[in-house]
């Protein structure tokens, strides 16, 4: 099976500390993996090096067997990889509808089509009300709802979503679910970071576990949640 | 050709003017360390002081021991109220400007400057203020250089609010105060240090000194409306120089600067001595934004 | 409001103010007054060009009157040491002060805030300097004189109006493009425009270009009409005046800077006749508009005009 994304030996250091150490795996296309680990694990740097915010001081990556490091993140979003970030990143100023439009735009849709596909999105989203107000005068949640569609603008080949269940709504949560879900089962990619048990648990069939920058297990998610080493570095020594 | 005479002439000079230069450089660091904005009115600080210290002293006949200190007041005053009255939105996240903090802050102070210019333009008139000299001899030996007596005592008077600054800032509760804001506003105030009383005092300290500034200079260089306008670039590019916030480095970036345009201006261009700090400061500006002391930030 | 409907008040406000604009000769002959109104005119056109790059990419450069020296020395040397016709002067004017912004542009593309404030006004300070300095070559504080082109005040009223139309026309076109979507996304959140798929480095870059050949058109034109330039058309003071003019009529909108232009420039002539406090009150404006009214003026017609809706439930 020919991977879509494939990480070979990346590592990142922040002067003496190893943030991202000795780090591969291959992703499928088609698969929806989950990314875990706990605090200081080095996802969220692991994921700045793969979305083009950070450079790696080793390693290479690949997008469709083609080398891609460090590309900047607007050159990856062209390849079609995008990424949302875990504090939400929207336009503030502009509406709901135009934060999607960029996106669109920039991606090579034309006006007519951008239009059809943002409002389309909106409504799987079902933000489609609020389409005229400003993007800051939105909820936190519908920032994070508008954020992810941002994402979807066209197809990606691989949509890597830092934490996209933090504080919102459960109907939110909800209404992302549904979507990823309906999505995955169309073929597409996801890497899927996030704290929620749960919902990786009910969402990924696979997971990479890290912690202090190395993968610790890569497999099924039940038997990455039931390995020894993870359950440590979790809940410490005691409850291995 | 650089005679050792010459050299040491020049360097004594350079120095001096450095020395200066801190004054107003120093208050700048602090503003940008504490409130992280370019202070765009700081000239009109040193100007303010320019006038108080003129006015006070051959209007008023005060004392000139008397006029310096109520020239730094004057100036602490003005930079206290700009302060309470106009920084408040940086840090109280006030929606109207919400994530352009830094464009308020440059369309805010760059407005203050014209009004102070254009106010005090009016209000007093546009011609130059002549000051009464500190001190009366007119040379004076300084190792191996020839001074006015003027300079000399207003180098003597730098010297010692400068060394002040530093002990306060090393010492007092104030001054670890205000370099425990610098370093991260929200951890100090945690810790249950004022932030806000922080900034006043701060941009009420750097006024003072600008302020300062100016009134010392101002037998040399007579106070008018626009006076301000020179030094103030001159303490943009030390402060980029000597690294945005860093005390120490906006001191030594000073002095450099002063020596370098006191040797370059006989080395290299006369006409063109201003420049030289302007082409620095962009070339640290791309290639190395921290200056000589000061951090990189992170931004994702 | 969808930024398109937005967008398209603003062009169509602009319009009909030009058009106001155009009938004032018609009431108004003074030859002083004729003269305040093109320089007014030239300000219009320089806080466009500077709000396309501040108010509509974010990019608060200090240098917009540097641009429009740029620009008026550009045509009045090309006048002077080659003879070129007015229409050709204005082209090499306007190039020349397009492309150095490019250049500047590119060499401060990473730099945000109070860092590219401090080197656009050295830019600025440094190229005033040059042109002082130069005495040979642009005659110093003397001026440089270039051979006037017409004489007419009504003429040159029009020919400047005619001009910022031609402006207001290109930035609205531009803005309603994907070049709007692009600039607005930069000047919101830069990292957010990148993770979309924006070329940051080439919008940025253009946004300079661009704001800076529209300030380099106006000075050269300037150039023609007073038949004189000095390096006084680059002092900071005179970015200070594009700056408040910009801020007090609405900075982000296309009819903002018309506005303030006008408004600014012939009250404080009017008011020069009275007391000649109106530069004092004007930075006072500024200051209270950027503290309280960040949409300007035209923000607060808008915002009186349309009832406001609130957030959904």
């Amino acid at each position: 099976m020919s991977s879509l994304l494939s990480v070979e030996g990346v590592t990142k250091r922040f002067g003496g500390l190893v943030a991202v150490a000795d780090v591969s795996f291959d992703i499928a296309p088609g698969e929806l993996v989950g990314l875990i680990g706990p605090n200081g694990s080095g996802k969220t740097t692991l994921l700045n090096i793969m979305s083009g915010h950070l450079f790696a001081d080793q390693g290479t990556i690949r997008l469709d067997g083609e080398p891609c490091t460090g590309f900047k993140p607007q050159r990856l979003a062209r390849r079609g990889l995008m990424r949302m970030f875990q504090l939400t990143r929207i336009f503030p100023r502009m509406n709901v509808l135009d934060n999607l439009l960029v996106g669109g735009r920039a991606l090579g849709l034309h006006v007519d089509e951008a239009r059809e596909r943002a409002d389309a999105l909106l409504e799987e989203l079902q933000i489609a009300h609020v389409r005229h107000l400003d993007a800051g005068q939105l909820s936190g949640g519908q920032m994070k709802l508008l954020e992810f569609g941002c994402c979807f603008m066209r197809t990606p080949r691989l949509a890597l979503l830092d934490e996209p269940f933090a504080a919102i709504h459960p109907t939110m949560k909800e209404i992302m679910s549904t979507f990823i879900r309906a999505r995955h089962a169309e073929g597409q990619t996801f890497v899927l970071v996030s704290h929620d048990m749960p919902v990786i648990v009910e969402l990924c069939p696979r997971s990479i576990c890290m912690n202090a920058g190395r993968v610790l297990s890569d497999g099924k998610t039940s038997d990455v949640l039931a390995a020894p080493a993870v359950i440590e570095a979790y809940l410490g020594g005691a409850a291995a | 050709m650089l005679t050792g005479a010459l050299a040491a002439d020049l360097a004594v000079n350079g120095l001096v003017t450095g020395l200066f230069y801190a004054l107003m450089a120093v208050g700048l660091a602090l503003i940008f360390g504490v409130l992280r904005i370019v202070n765009f009115a700081h000239g009109e600080f040193y100007m303010v002081g320019a006038y108080a210290y003129t006015i006070v002293a051959a209007r008023l006949g005060v004392p000139l021991a008397v006029a310096l200190p109520t020239a730094f007041l004057f100036g602490a005053a003005l930079g206290w109220i700009v302060e309470r009255t106009l920084m408040r939105p940086l840090y109280a996240n006030i929606a109207t400007w919400g994530l352009m903090r830094d464009e308020y802050a440059v369309i805010v102070t760059f407005g203050l400057s014209l009004l102070l210019v254009n106010l005090v333009d009016k209000a007093i008139g546009p011609y130059a203020f002549r000051a009464p000299a500190l001190v009366s001899a007119s040379r004076i030996v300084v190792g191996p250089a020839l001074m006015s007596g003027q300079k000399v005592a207003a180098a003597g008077v730098t010297l010692v609010t400068l060394a002040f600054i530093a002990l306060f800032l090393r010492f007092s509760y104030w001054g670890r105060a205000v370099r425990a804001v610098s370093q991260n506003r929200l951890g100090a105030s945690l810790a249950g240090i004022d932030a806000t009383a922080v900034s006043s005092l701060v941009f009420a300290l750097a006024g003072g000194l600008a302020a300062l500034a100016g009134a010392l200079l101002s037998p040399i260089i007579n106070a008018s409306p626009d006076v301000g306008a020179f030094p103030a670039i001159k303490s943009y590019v030390i402060v980029v120089l000597g690294g945005m916030g860093s005390i120490l480095g906006a001191f030594i970036a000073s002095l450099l600067l002063g020596l370098v345009e006191s040797f370059g201006a006989v080395l290299v261009s006369y006409q063109y001595r201003d420049t030289f700090g302007l082409v620095l400061l962009i070339l640290f500006l791309l290639f190395r934004p921290q200056g000589l002391f000061g951090e990189r930030g992170r931004e994702v | 409001m969808s930024g398109d409907i937005r967008l398209r008040r603003e062009f169509i406000a602009t319009a009909l103010l030009l058009v106001m604009l155009a009938l004032l000769p018609l009431v108004q002959r003074d030859v002083y007054w004729l003269g305040v109104l093109v320089v007014s005119a030239y300000f219009a056109i320089l806080a466009s060009s500077w709000n396309l790059l501040a108010g509509f990419t974010g990019q608060f450069s200090l240098a917009p009157a540097a641009f429009a020296m740029i620009g008026a020395y550009g045509a009045a040397l090309s006048a002077t040491y080659y003879s070129v016709p007015p229409i050709l002067g204005l082209i090499i004017g306007t190039g020349a002060a397009g492309l150095i912004g490019l250049v500047l542009g590119r060499i401060v593309m990473r730099l945000k805030g109070p860092y590219l404030a401090l080197t656009t006004l050295s830019f600025a300070e440094i190229a005033r300097l040059v042109a002082s300095n130069s005495i040979n070559i642009t005659r110093g504080d003397l001026g440089l004189p270039i051979e006037g082109w017409f004489n007419d005040r009504v003429l040159w009223f029009y020919v400047f109006l005619g001009a910022l139309a031609f402006v207001i026309c290109g930035l609205y076109l531009l803005l309603r493009s994907k070049a709007g979507l692009f600039l607005e996304a930069i000047r919101d959140d830069e990292i957010a425009a990148a993770r979309s798929g924006v070329r940051i480095v080439f919008w940025k870059t253009a946004a300079f270009a661009i704001s800076s050949a529209a300030a380099g058109f106006a000075g050269a034109l300037y150039a023609y009409f007073a038949s004189l330039v000095t390096p006084e058309l680059g002092l900071v003071q005179q970015t200070g005046l594009v700056v408040s003019m910009t801020v007090i009529g609405g900075m982000g909108s296309l009819i903002g800077p018309v506005v303030g232009a006008f408004l600014v420039y012939v009250t404080s002539e009017w008011l020069r006749d009275v007391g000649g406090w109106q530069l004092v009150i004007f930075a006072a404006l500024v200051i209270v508009f950027a503290r309280l009214f960040r949409t300007g003026l035209w923000g607060l017609v808008t915002a009186a005009l349309q009832p406001r809706r609130g957030k959904p439930a």
